[in-house]
């Protein structure tokens, strides 16, 4: 087969076709017109102000890692004036981490860049060896999660950054919108799909500057620029819901390529569509608020673990249509997010500190507390852990695969 | 090029620049990244070899792991989807993507599984697995 | 259908509602029952029928290879339903139904394809899809031409509420096919009761059975047996990238349906939550209706991410996307 030439510079040979819109172009105009599309979405949405001190959440895998490279490029040349940092989080895992906070101190080098490492054990006094030591492989996910996601916080107020960006792409904001739907999950179809979450929880600004770029065109830039990262290869049996989700849009992607940006269009209409009250009623609970949204670190991709929660919601759907008549909207299911303002009834939106701790929380003791609370009473399973799964199914379930894999390594 | 004559060609899995191998597709094929493989210059029935003989005959004669599903599933030529065996359970609903590059592209642009091998040729099988 | 019946009470005119019947198992269920209901009404001494029922057949023989099953089916339903009205159509009838589809369609295809007007509605019609490219794009534009040929028979006709056969199941994937199409922002009436963009309203009356359910109701329903032309099985031998994105998803409710009902029922009762923020300066897509740029308070910019690949902003997002192709 004879060489197709680049559809934009008509003369280099082309490496690569666009799944957007099967474009091929050659290696210097896919990288340029990656880096342009990135620079629009974030001129478009007015994501940065000059001067502004940025975090970036660094795994050491793919998506952060061109997320650094990409926005060091940007600032550079359009002069967003940004002051760009590293922030990685260590969960304590023996043989995994390692490797990734390896390529991530590379990475602050190559970029020159700030990095801060901070650890689950300094933060809590746990680290998740210890964690899965004291309460086993099932359901560790939870504590990955919430500790992360106060760690990130806790690392940008650290370093006095108010903005923390994360590697999300279109695959996974695409995923997310499937997912919302299939678990009926309104508060979370009208948040999923920003480009920027508010944190109720503190007052760090998250945002995904990379949510329009395909994870496909994320791995080809990193392999074309040659970019340092981590391959954080492990499988995940990421709870049902987002598995089922991801299963159909990998099957969308071969039909039509383009769908994935369509369904994040369709997501970002639908957010808009979604009844005040809704909106409003999972704003007020600052928690819910913050769970929607992670870090882009191998937990962006990952539900829990725990598993059966799809299973669980069917049950309760049919328990539901059989108690009540047909005609009746069938209500969801107890414990889904879009109830749970009410179900803690007291203080959805007065931000308070946790009693515990002090950081900023919506409850009298934070998640982390709570968590921390069960693991020092030794107690494996505790009532906390399910509200909370519910609340925090779209963090890190990787860790508990990275660490069964550093184990089969290991071993 | 003349049928009969052997190809040789260099396979590599997950292109990373400069780092021991850990955690990526080679761990399907005994841990090593690049392999150096000879095949033959033509297929049974005659024809140029191509990339279609070329997936199962890395399952057959480099792949380590039992599972070959894990790197060959549906269309059975069809590299599209890889799921890398460091759990007990198949669990099929979180495949991940396998990028294949022929010299640097995009298979797609060169026929996909139709392209026939030349000698010196890279492939590169690039895991699109999650991973932050 | 108690609802429809309540409608006519402020006025003495009944309302006239279009029934399109594909004459498979969902449709000709919900007119089994319409009938049902019909006949009970003029049984009763002082009754008077709240509505007045007109059925559409739309002849699939344009866009599929023409079967006497069809026929036979046809014959069926007036003989099984002899004080309905049925009428039947042609696909192409969209033509005279809708009298600017042909403008609209000749600037939706842009330079890729040439109308001619010398040419029979039938021809144009299946040259028009013949340039249509990908499965998923012949899918989509097919539908968005048979709700138009709908709509324009019940404007037509004066129907003021088009009442659709489509079971849970069905709206189940076409939910989720809408959302994967880019075209989210018309879930609030493409799968939900409410007024459609063209002033006629749409009612989903089989919105809470399941295809498995009708088939059990079918099954102890001797007179259907013989209009009900059923579905094809889903043959398990077809490479996913050759399927349309609506098939995708009628496999996936199907097959996911098996192990989880509600939560696949879930899908359409979440899009059915969503409200309509449609206001009179919407710009609408005169092919499909849905809305052109984003919904108020969407400020993403996928739109502007595309606009580059257009050659009109005229259209929306989700008919971009199935438009020809000179490329492809």
């Amino acid at each position: 087969m004879a060489p197709t030439a680049c559809f934009n510079c008509k003369e280099a040979r082309a490496v690569i076709i666009r799944p957007k819109n099967r474009h091929k172009l050659c290696r210097a105009c896919f990288l340029e017109v990656f880096e342009t599309e990135v620079h629009e979405t974030i001129t478009g949405t007015k994501l940065f102000y000059p001067g502004e001190r940025v975090a970036i959440g660094a795994s050491g895998g793919k998506d952060s890692t061109v997320l650094a490279a990409v926005l060091k490029t940007l600032n550079e040349r359009y002069g967003y004036g940004l002051d760009l940092c590293l922030l990685s989080i260590d969960e304590g895992i023996r043989g995994y981490r390692d490797d990734s906070l390896e390529t991530v101190k590379r990475n602050a080098v190559q970029y020159d860049m700030p990095l801060e490492i901070l650890g689950y054990g300094e933060l809590y006094g746990w680290t998740m060896d210890q964690v899965v030591a004291q309460i086993g492989k099932k359901g560790n996910c939870t504590y990955c999660g919430v500790f992360r996601r106060q760690a990130l916080d806790r690392g940008a107020a650290k370093l006095g950054i108010k903005h923390v960006v994360t590697g999300h792409n279109a695959d996974d904001v695409a995923e997310t919108v499937m997912m919302n739907l299939l678990r009926a999950d309104l508060p979370r179809l009208s948040r999923g799909t920003s480009i920027v979450t508010a944190s109720g929880a503190s007052d760090i600004k998250r945002s995904k500057p990379l949510k329009y770029a395909y994870e496909k065109e994320i791995v080809l830039y990193a392999h074309h620029r040659q970019l340092d990262y981590f391959s954080t290869e492990c499988i995940y049996s990421p709870e049902a819901f987002r598995g089922s989700a991801r299963t159909l849009i990998k099957d969308l992607e071969k039909i039509r390529p383009s769908s994935i940006l369509d369904i994040v269009k369709s997501g970002e209409d639908m957010a808009a569509l979604v009844p005040r009250d809704v909106n409003q009623a999972g704003n007020k609970c600052g928690s819910t608020v913050a769970a929607d949204d992670d870090i882009g670190g191998c937990g962006s991709q990952n539900g829990r673990s725990s598993g059966g929660e799809m299973a669980a919601m069917e049950k309760t759907l049919v328990e539901n249509e059989s108690a009540e008549s047909r005609e009746t909207e069938i209500k969801l299911p107890k414990g889904r997010p879009s109830n749970a303002s009410q179900q803690k009834g007291v203080k959805k939106q007065t931000l308070g500190h946790c009693e515990r701790c002090g950081y900023i929380s919506s409850q009298r003791i934070c998640k982390a507390c709570n968590l921390l609370d069960g693991l020092n009473r030794n107690r494996p399973k505790t009532a906390i852990e399910v509200s909370v799964n519910l609340e925090d199914e779209e963090t890190s379930s990787a860790l508990l695969k990275q660490m069964e894999r550093a184990q089969l390594t290991n071993g | 090029m003349a049928a009969g004559a052997s190809i040789p060609i260099i396979v590599e899995f997950t292109y990373r620049p400069g780092f021991p191998p850990f955690g990526g597709l080679e761990l399907l094929f005994g841990n090593e990244r690049k392999h150096k493989v000879t095949l033959p210059g033509s297929m049974e029935d005659g024809s140029p070899t191509n990339i279609a003989y070329l997936l199962p005959y890395l399952v057959d004669n480099l792949m380590q792991d039992q599972r070959k599903e894990m790197f060959i599933m549906e269309d059975n030529v069809y590299v599209g989807q890889i799921c890398l065996a460091m759990h007990e359970t198949n669990n099929h609903d979180s495949r991940p993507g396998i990028l294949v590059l022929i010299n640097d592209a995009d298979w797609e642009l060169e026929g996909e599984e139709k392209y026939e091998l030349q000698p010196g040729d890279n492939i590169v099988f690039v895991s699109t697995l999650h991973g932050g | 259908m108690a609802d429809y019946r309540q409608m006519k009470k402020p006025n003495i005119q009944q309302i006239k509602l279009l029934l399109p019947l594909s004459l498979g198992v969902s449709s000709s269920i919900l007119l089994h029952i319409l009938n049902a209901d019909i006949q009970r009404q003029l049984a009763k001494p002082y009754g008077g029928l709240g509505y007045d029922l007109h059925i559409l057949v739309v002849d699939p023989s344009t866009i599929l290879p023409s079967s006497t099953k069809y026929d036979q089916a046809y014959e069926a339903a007036t003989k099984a339903f002899p004080d309905l009205k049925l009428t039947r159509l042609p696909f192409h009838s969209v033509f005279e139904y809708v009298p600017d589809m042909k403008e609209i369609i000749q600037e939706y295809t842009g330079p890729h394809f040439s109308d001619d007007e010398s040419r029979s509605n039938q021809d144009r019609l299946a040259a028009f899809r013949a340039a249509v490219s990908t499965a998923t794009s012949k899918a989509d534009l097919d539908s968005v031409l048979l709700t138009r040929l709908v709509v324009g028979y019940a404007k037509n006709t004066g129907c003021e509420v088009v009442i659709w056969g489509d079971s849970d199941s069905r709206l189940a994937a076409k939910t989720l096919a809408g959302v994967a199409k880019g075209r989210g922002a018309s879930l609030t009436w493409s799968v939900s009761d409410g007024m459609s963009p063209w002033g006629v309203r749409f009612g989903f009356p089989l919105r809470d059975l399941s295809k498995p359910e009708l088939e059990q109701y079918k099954s102890v329903c001797e007179e259907l047996s013989d209009i009900i032309i059923s579905d094809e099985p889903l043959s398990d031998n077809v490479l996913t990238k050759n399927l349309s994105i609506d098939e995708l998803m009628m496999r996936y409710v199907h097959t996911q349906g098996e192990k989880y009902r509600g939560v696949m029922a879930n899908v359409t009762r979440t899009a059915n939550k969503l409200e309509s923020t449609a206001g009179s300066d919407d710009h609408l897509c005169p092919l499909c209706g849905g809305l052109v740029g984003n919904v108020k308070g969407n400020s993403g910019v996928t739109v502007a991410n595309q606009s580059s690949d257009n050659h009109s902003s005229k259209f929306c997002y989700g008919c971009m996307r199935s438009r020809p192709e000179a490329t492809c």
